[in-house]
């Protein structure tokens, strides 16, 4: 992988055109790129203005209870007839927000203390790898399902903090890694041998050339997140909110019976298959990052 | 998901009862001579998750004692609607009590024989509860302040056995608690005890620090108790274990049991499952002869029934939910508060919404399941404030109590925003719809409501006895002695226990009261300590017990410490596929596992 050489001045910005007319080049080559480009979008919208379209409270209709999919409720109905849909629009504000406030904490403090241990490396690469080392040998879940009994993450930033710290283990040992063999190259030591800060080689001639990775990470960090998220709710452990979406899988599986008889499908597969578009669209903006940041995979 | 475990769990505990003098009755000879044989399927409800390494031991909760089928009672109590004092016979054939309940004589079978062909004799039944005095049970408790506890085990003779009462602190759930033991043969655990058991035992009934040295080593036996695994199985009951793996146990009939010639099942297979999701499809593929309890949504109900074979036996089960108030919190601590939720609330919806198969809505709050009210009260019943979904007197009622409605919301007196929270377990899924539909109901009407879950059952009673809670979902009612349905409402969680024979009133917040009632509530224009009229149903009868129960039904009724919701109904699966003979609907043997009713002889093959 070569850095992206930042010219100095006026330069920044032609480039950063550049930047975008290749990204706009890159998601055109394939349709496949820009439908996931649309899934990220939507999702995005939905989380951001979604819930301003319904009412709260939700309408009910106790007459339809898990009604069967209708224009009216195209994914059906649940088990106090909530329609499923709204439902799950207003319960995309959470587990999106926790996703990206989860991914941000992930890829910013996995990169830093990776970017950090592999550059200074000696004691203070001992030290923070040790520490990542510890973190990475503690389970997840079973400590969330502890944690959970005494902290109730009401709030989408609460949950998407407590994520990230427990996810950024990963991402610093590959960072580190990647920065303990870049450091060798050239280009950096050139970049030393002109006097240039740390600050300057760190930030501006590393950082770049793990952008793709970074960045990468970061969207799978939130696809990751939202697993974990809809998976502790699921199990039941975590604050009742009717529409989020592990509480409906939850109350579809376990008080509609969803996997035994078909009146609760629609509500078991409507957040199910969120998930899957939202997984979908994010591998599909992986592909297209991929050929953004990394000059080889060009077809030009 | 776990909801069928509690439930199960609680309807066994729900009934300690009392009694006044009967005799068992006989097991029915059963239909048709020579119509055993089969593999009988069921699940133990008591058991969700069967574990392979478990003993074969009835107090260890994972053990593989299945009661009912290797697992034995002294006598099966029937559960009556309003006489807790009718019993099935188990390891005891039959029994006097003396009339003022000072003590029960046990007669054993004459011919009941342990499955390793030695005989069940009165020595065992005092060496298992021997055995029961280290696990503190109601009846065999060596605290010396506790209520109903035996004073003295006596073997008359081989096959009978005479337990006294302490009557210096006597109470009405004696017998239940004696027949409630378990019974295992005293030459497989005789390691388990020392000789010097009953020494100690007297000696831990007295007081001083010797007292006290000798309860603590009783209790250390606890544990040793708890972790005995005999290396077979050797019961008395219709079967014995054979074998399991993490998916089934196997049990085999007994030839050596009193009744074995009238047990029906050659084999019985118990089916392992961790929820009730498992039950479900074990019940569309028709695979159970029989399943107990078990939560069921309405669609799930409809497949279930359209499998061959399958039928639905229900019957009354002493256990009713109710949403319960702190009333240390405000504004719960209002009365016209409590009453003004309880017109917003529509239980009808809310039942069917959260419980369509599994209960019926409350006809009101009484602290009573409705079966046993309408024995219990009679027309009385009609009488009491049904609190019918109502907005303009929930109105009035908050009005009352000083509430301001602004901009369409309630708030408190003095202005602040009233948020009404309802706690449930999480594992309990028509706890949670029911709670959701609740604050659904509330929000509608202006009352800023959410539904907080706690991760599991435990943990939800831990804190809602800490206080932590302002309202929460609490199981009433739990019969049929009439003390254990009240002393759901006006015992120790609000406040009163009986100590020494002397009723207690505890500040709210602290000796586990957290529902933080007033020690003396208005009825009727009148003064009443509800408290005070629960501890006498321990000792009244008759038109006394039914006059006192009328006076805390309508001090429930008027006071609510809990909106009475729905009271369950005791629903059932069978098959008769392969076996016929299965209670009918409001059978009392369906209070009981279907162990039960196979060793009592009605279970036949088809």
């Amino acid at each position: 992988m070569t850095a992206p050489v930042i010219a100095a001045g006026g330069g920044r910005a032609a480039l950063r055109r550049n930047f975008w007319r290749g990204v706009w080049r890159v998601l055109k080559r394939k349709p496949s790129r820009m439908l996931g480009m649309v899934i990220v979008l939507g999702f995005a919208f939905m989380g951001a203005f979604g819930p301003m379209f319904y009412p709260d409270p939700l309408p009910r209709d106790t007459a339809a209870l898990y009604a069967p999919p209708s224009w009216a409720h195209p994914f059906g109905t649940d088990f106090e007839g909530t329609d499923v849909l709204s439902l799950l629009v207003t319960g995309s504000r959470y587990v999106l927000l926790t996703a990206l406030v989860t991914a941000v904490i992930t890829v910013v403090l996995g990169a830093a203390i990776g970017l950090f241990a592999g550059f200074r490396r000696g004691r203070w690469d001992t030290v923070l790898m040790r520490i990542t080392d510890m973190k990475l040998t503690i389970p997840g879940l079973p400590l969330l399902l502890v944690l959970s009994t005494i902290w109730k993450f009401t709030s989408a930033l609460e949950m998407g903090l407590v994520l990230g710290l427990l996810g950024w283990g990963g991402v610093a040992r590959a960072v580190r890694s990647q920065t303990l063999s870049l450091r060798e190259r050239g280009f950096i030591e050139a970049a030393r041998g002109l006097g240039l800060s740390t600050t300057h080689i760190i930030g501006r001639e590393l950082l770049p050339s793990m952008a793709p990775f970074i960045a990468m990470n970061m969207l799978i960090a939130v696809t990751g997140a939202v697993y974990a998220q809809v998976g502790l709710f699921f199990l039941g452990v975590l604050p009742f909110e009717a529409n989020n979406w592990g509480v409906m899988l939850n109350l579809a599986v376990f008080g509609g019976g969803a996997m035994s008889s078909p009146a609760a499908l629609p509500y078991l597969m409507a957040p199910l298959l969120a998930i899957l578009l939202l997984t979908l669209g994010i591998v599909l903006v992986v592909d297209a990052m991929d050929e953004i940041f990394n000059p080889r995979l060009r077809e030009e | 998901m776990k909801r069928l475990a509690a439930v199960a769990a609680l309807l066994g505990l729900a009934a300690v009862t009392a009694c006044s003098g009967s005799t068992g009755d006989k097991p029915a000879a059963g239909g048709g001579s020579g119509s055993g044989g089969g593999l009988y399927t069921t699940i133990d409800g008591l058991k969700p998750g069967l574990d392979v390494n478990g003993p074969i031991n009835p107090w260890n909760p994972k053990g593989n004692s299945f009661i009912g089928l290797n697992a034995m009672r002294l006598a099966w109590s029937k559960n009556h609607l309003t006489d807790p004092n009718q019993f099935y016979p188990g390891i005891a054939e039959s029994w006097e009590i003396a009339p003022d309940n000072s003590s029960i004589t046990l007669h054993l079978h004459p011919d009941n024989k342990w499955s390793d062909g030695k005989p069940v004799t009165a020595e065992d039944v005092k060496f298992s509860i021997a055995l029961a005095y280290t696990q503190g049970s109601t009846a065999f408790a060596i605290d010396p302040g506790a209520a109903g506890a035996a004073s003295e085990v006596e073997v008359v003779d081989d096959k009978t056995v005479k337990i006294t009462q302490d009557m210096d602190n006597p109470s009405v759930t004696f017998v239940r608690g004696v027949m409630d033991s378990y019974i295992v043969p005293q030459h497989v655990w005789s390691s388990v005890l020392s000789a010097d058991f009953w020494d100690k035992l007297k000696a831990a009934r007295g007081e001083g620090a010797e007292a006290e040295k000798a309860r603590e080593e009783i209790t250390a036996l606890s544990e040793k108790v708890l972790a005995f695994a005999p290396p077979k199985d050797v019961s008395a009951g219709p079967f014995t274990l054979e074998r399991m793996n993490p998916s089934e146990a196997l049990l085999v009939k007994n030839k050596n049991f009193y009744n074995a010639a009238n047990v029906g099942p050659d084999q019985v297979k118990l089916l392992n499952y961790t929820g009730n999701e498992q039950i479900w499809n074990y019940l569309i593929a028709g695979k159970l002869d029989n399943a107990p309890f078990t939560a069921v949504p309405a669609d799930v109900m409809k497949r279930i029934s359209t499998t061959p074979g399958n039928g639905v036996v229900k019957g009354y089960s002493p256990v009713s939910l109710g949403m319960a108030f702190n009333q240390s919190k405000k504004p719960y601590d209002n009365v016209h508060v409590r009453r003004g939720l309880a017109y917003l609330i529509n239980r009808d919806e809310i039942t069917k919404i959260a419980s369509p198969e599994g209960g019926t809505p409350a006809v009101t709050t009484t602290g009573i399941h409705q079966k046993p009210a309408a024995e219990w009260l009679g027309a009385d019943l009609a009488a009491l404030e049904p609190y019918k979904l109502d907005a303009a007197k929930a109105e009035e009622e908050f009005k009352k109590a000083g509430l301001k409605k602004d901009g369409g919301k309630w708030a408190l007196p003095d202005g602040t925003p009233w948020k009404f929270t309802v706690n449930v377990p999480a594992p309990f899924s028509d706890w949670v719809s029911g709670a959701k539909a609740i604050t659904s109901q509330l929000a509608e009407a202006g009352i800023d409501a959410e539904v907080v879950t706690t991760a599991d059952y435990p943990l939800y009673l831990k804190e809602l006895a800490e206080g932590k809670y302002d309202v929460g979902f609490w199981l009433i009612a739990l019969g049929p002695a009439p003390y254990n349905i009240y002393q759901r409402l006006y015992g120790v969680s609000n406040g009163w226990s009986i100590l020494g024979g002397k009723v207690k009133h505890a500040e709210p917040g602290k000796g586990g009261n957290w529902m933080g009632g007033p020690e003396t509530i208005e009825v009727d224009g009148a003064k009443v300590n509800p408290g005070e009229l629960t501890a006498q149903l321990n000792s009244a009868s008759g038109d006394e017990q039914k006059k006192i129960i009328g006076q805390l039904a309508k001090a429930a009724n008027q006071d609510l410490p809990v909106v009475q919701l729905w009271d369950y109904v005791n629903t059932q699966f069978v098959n008769t596929n392969r076996f016929t003979g299965f209670p009918e609907n409001d059978s009392d043997l369906l209070r009981q596992p279907s162990g039960v009713w196979i060793q009592l002889g009605m279970v036949k093959k088809q």
